[in-house]
């Protein structure tokens, strides 16, 4: 390889000097070009991967750190390839490259890999010693609950919490962290087979791990010390309280596990179910969405005595449908359970927010009732706890048989209210209404297929965007939320877990639609208006486009935050025009600077290359034809027929088998040119000003643009340097049949126009270009269009309209002042190359 | 994006391609369809068996799992590059890391492709480290 490359340092630092072989140079030529085209390539995969992460941040969709990693992977590979193949074919150049390079591969892999810091403090702490200022060691859930407890006349149950720091502890004594975070890397979130396959490998390898002996010790100790407060064999509900959980924008709502009545045996085994739980598919789907990273997830959990419910349910210390002045209260005999999870039949009370907490509105049929004095208590006890917490509170309460008020949970209301719609809204009356009432969960309109879920097994099969009917509104149908269209179910209540999520994800959702299941069938495409609780049969467009703007469920999400930074080490562009003198290695501060200054480099070496090439002896062959310039053509690899006598100085056009090069001279064939543009005095008058300050302009003068037109070619491959009239371009292009290295690229610079005549000549082909899928770049009068990865029939069209203009456009520039001439162009240009690829496609 | 069928595979027709990886069912699955696509394809279960097979006949393409059990696929790379300097390694990896991928590229691998595989990046990928492989021979 050394040897190479002193033979190509050698041939190129003085290449009038050099006469290689042909046989040398075409050699030289493939193994330059086979890295030039890795570049490209490289380049494309670089560019196409930036462009899928910046679109990800503008979507609003859903993606994961996955996502994130692969894709900055992919990136930071294929710049790394540019690097390499750039000081390959610049013979070892740019070293300032690799340094920029490192510092931000470094950059990137800290802010992707960064871990949780670890947490340090007690492993158990009874409940009477948490509050909000132990957040990270408690979790959310038992900082609020114990924060409540501290409230004058608040009651919470007696209890103790197993700390984020005992989580940890587990984690690290099983060697849990790395195999958990392989596993869920794996993981195709968008796969709910594959999604419950690896929750469920993650949650085994937690319920089997062991604890350390000393935190069993701990937990078992406060366990015993409550036993003997209370003075009797004690039950413990065993809940999550996670790192994160029960955030004002972020619910969690009943994504993890809680388990009731636990005693002193059980409780080890709670424990590690709950801590499993922090990766059930539920809860997995539901970080993926709200942009929650899983490796920095760590579980607290709350171990609280049970409280032997008369009455529980849940109390919105202000309504979220409406009317503002007013806090709503769900309930239901018995356990909380059956409000949050939708299976119980639950009474609403709308209650006044202040003193005397006067019912305005009374809906249900509960098979109990609260009391007035009740009432009164829950109502004073929320206004309290919005006042600590400082914002409207979610919160879940129990009156035991003694009449007791407990606080179970109170968090920050996840979402904003919802004005509720007319009292009695009236139907569509040209549509077909299957279904009225039940109750807004999340207000919106969407249309789709009704898939009914009865188990797992109808969810593994649940298709995007159908429309989810179950029987209740279970937190395990969560997963769900996220690729349904609405949600309807035959019980439930605004209060409940899945209607809490459904509004973040902005799900429409019906809930208590009492015949949904009856009248329902699966396939059917039903409109579900769960703002006037309609559900019409078919499509129903008028509703669906009134419906609310969706907003990103991902917004400022610590996963979206990732992505930002990421990105700012990727994609921003601050080496921009290379004709400057800061246009340098040193100066790359992203890894779109380099790839911008590797293509830029490679390119021009390239071209560089071509240019060196013409002084090889003998290499040229005359096209012989009737044509009025000067064409010649250098084989470089199997750009001949086989029967081509190489010892020939002239070739037909028969004899060549490029088809690149064959596509290019159809297009400059197609149409006879109709001779230069008739110029006016003043036009005239510019070209001499312009000849006298531009020697090149003078076709007598050594300058490049009076060179032959000469095309390099390969069977696949064409590089066409030319000069027509006054302007220089440069046709290149590479067809295989790999699609991943197909590209087509123009070059176009100059005239003999002045400059604002020239920039307008460019603003057309621009213009003509964009239109057939080039994408272009422009600076002053000169123009880069570039087009790959298309089909071949696609990049053949693309150099027969390049070939066309490069006939066609020839001294336009000096009529492109007169008034009208652009216009004209642009359409007798359009109607020409329509006609030449119509016609090309006949000829097919 | 345009599914265009692979109508022609030129350098990658005429090689052998082997392939480690210690999971042998991801190793029954690409030879299938590689085979299908008409390449010429081993397989090795670790870089112990990776070794062997190119001490027996070298192959101008080696893909490869970075995470192996004994001897993992940098350090295999890494062998497989100072014994074979000619042969064009493309490393395969189940989860992305850029670390990962960086240092694979530092060692010498041609490319780098994320679990689960697109079959037809796959093979593009081995075409053109094929193609290559062939100019490495020849100079």
């Amino acid at each position: 390889m050394k040897t190479l490359l002193a033979r190509l340092k050698r041939l190129f630092s003085s290449p009038a000097a050099a006469h290689p072989t042909l046989e040398e140079l075409q050699h030289l030529f493939t193994s330059r070009y086979l890295h030039f085209r890795e570049l490209l390539t490289a380049n494309n995969n670089a560019l196409e991967a930036m462009a899928e992460m910046e679109k990800a941040l503008l979507d609003g969709r859903s993606y994961s750190m996955a996502f994130i990693r692969a894709k900055s992977t992919i990136i930071t590979v294929n710049v790394f390839k540019m690097i390499d193949n750039l000081r390959y074919i610049a013979d070892g150049r740019y070293g300032q490259l690799v340094v920029a390079y490192r510092n931000i591969e470094k950059t990137i892999d800290e802010l992707i890999d960064q871990s949780r810091p670890a947490v340090e403090g007690d492993w158990v702490l009874p409940l009477t010693r948490v509050n909000r200022s132990l957040v990270e060691l408690s979790g959310e859930k038992m900082a609020n609950l114990g924060e409540a407890g501290t409230v004058k006349d608040i009651q919470i149950p007696e209890g103790f919490v197993i700390t984020s720091g005992a989580a940890q502890a587990v984690f690290s004594h099983n060697n849990l962290f790395t195999e958990i975070n392989r596993i869920i890397q794996q993981t195709d979130a968008r796969d709910l087979e594959d999604l419950h396959r690896r929750s469920h490998q993650v949650q085994k390898l937690i319920m089997a791990c062991s604890l350390p002996t000393e935190l069993e010790r701990l937990i078992k100790e406060q366990f015993d010390l409550l036993e003997n407060k209370i003075g009797r064999p004690i039950e413990v509900a065993v809940r999550s309280s996670g790192l994160g959980e029960d955030l004002g924008r972020a619910s969690f709502a009943g994504l993890y596990r809680t388990e009731l009545h636990i005693d002193r045996d059980q409780l080890i085994d709670a424990y590690k179910a709950v801590l499993a739980s922090t990766y059930s598919a539920r809860a997995m789907t539901y970080r993926l969405t709200k942009g929650y990273r899983h490796e920095q997830m760590l579980m607290g959990v709350g171990c609280l005595l049970m409280v032997e419910a008369a009455v529980s349910g849940v109390c919105y210390s202000r309504s979220m449908t409406g009317e503002r002045q007013c806090m709503e209260i769900f309930w239901a005999p018995g356990s909380g359970k059956g409000v949050v999870e939708g299976t119980k039949d639950t009474g609403r009370l709308l209650v006044k927010r202040h003193y005397p907490f006067e019912i305005i509105e009374k809906k249900g049929t509960p098979l109990s009732v609260l009391s007035d004095k009740q009432v009164t208590q829950i109502s004073e006890a929320a206004m309290k706890l919005e006042a600590r917490f400082g914002t409207e509170q979610d919160i879940e309460w129990s009156i035991d048989s003694s009449g007791s008020l407990f606080i179970l949970q109170s968090r920050p209301i996840s979402v904003s209210p919802w004005a509720q719609s007319q009292p009695d809204p009236a139907p569509l009356a040209d549509q077909q209404l299957l279904l009225r009432g039940g109750v807004t969960a999340c207000p919106g309109a969407e249309a789709g297929q009704v898939w009914v879920v009865r188990s797992t097994v109808d969810l593994l099969g649940f298709p995007h965007g159908a429309v989810l009917v179950v029987e209740h509104p279970l937190p395990e149908w969560a997963p769900l939320l996220r690729r349904a269209s609405a949600l309807i179910a035959t019980t439930g209540s605004v209060a409940g877990h899945l209607a809490t999520i459904a509004r973040e994800f902005n799900c429409p959702a019906l809930l208590g639609v009492r015949d949904a299941l009856n009248v329902l069938q699966n396939g059917q495409v039903v409109t579900v208006d769960a703002t006037s609780r309609f559900i019409y049969g078919d499509r129903v467009d008028q509703v669906i486009s009134c419906n609310v703007d969706k907003q990103n469920p991902m917004h400022n999400s610590p996963v979206e935050q990732t992505l930002k930074a990421v990105l700012s080490r990727i994609t921003p562009l601050t080496l921009t025009d290379p004709t400057s003198p800061f246009f340098r290695s040193s100066r790359c501060r992203t890894l779109h600077d380099i790839t911008r200054f590797c293509h830029e480099k490679a390119v021009v070496d390239m071209f560089g290359f071509g240019e060196r090439y013409r002084y090889v002896k003998g290499a040229a062959k005359r096209l012989v034809g009737n044509m009025p310039m000067e064409w010649w053509v250098i084989n470089l690899a199997d750009g001949f027929a086989a029967t081509y006598d190489a010892s020939n100085k002239y070739i037909l056009i028969d004899e060549i088998t490029c088809e690149p090069m064959l596509a290019i001279w159809q297009g400059m064939h197609a149409i006879p040119w109709a001779g230069p543009p008739r110029v006016n005095v003043r036009g005239m008058g510019a070209i001499l000003f312009q000849s006298t300050r531009n020697p090149g302009l003078d076709p007598a003068a050594p300058s490049a643009m009076v060179q032959k037109n000469y095309f390099l070619i390969s069977k696949n491959y064409c590089n066409l340097s030319f000069r027509l009239g006054y302007h220089y371009a440069t046709i290149e292009a590479y067809i295989s049949s790999l699609r991943t290295e197909r590209y087509v690229t123009f070059r176009f610079k100059g005239g003999a126009a002045d400059e604002s005549r020239r920039i307008a000549r460019v603003e057309l082909l621009a213009e003509l270009l964009v239109r057939h899928q080039f994408r272009v770049e422009k600076i002053g009068d000169s123009l880069a269009a570039r087009v790959e990865k298309r089909s071949q029939n696609v990049l053949y069209n693309c150099l027969k309209i390049l070939g066309y203009l490069s006939i066609h456009t020839r001294q336009i520039d000096m009529v492109m002042s007169a008034p009208g001439q652009m216009m004209r162009y642009r359409n007798k240009f359009n109607k020409e190359i329509k006609e030449m690829l119509s016609h090309g496609k006949r000829e097919n | 994006m345009e599914n265009e069928k692979i109508d022609s595979l030129e350098a990658a027709s005429g090689i052998t391609v082997l392939i480690v990886d210690d999971e042998t069912d991801f190793l029954e699955i690409m030879n299938k369809h590689l085979c299908r696509l008409g390449l010429k394809v081993e397989t090795a279960g670790g870089c112990r068996a990776a070794i062997s097979s190119m001490e027996t006949s070298p192959k101008e393409v080696v893909i490869m799992d970075v995470s192996m059990p004994e001897i993992d696929g940098i350090r295999c790379l890494q062998l497989v590059k100072e014994l074979w300097p000619d042969t064009e390694i493309i490393i395969l990896t189940g989860h992305a890391s850029v670390k990962s991928g960086v240092e694979g590229m530092q060692n010498g691998a041609f490319d780098y492709c994320l679990k689960p595989i697109d079959t037809r990046e796959l093979v593009e990928k081995i075409e053109l480290a094929a193609r290559k492989a062939l100019v490495n021979r020849r100079s």
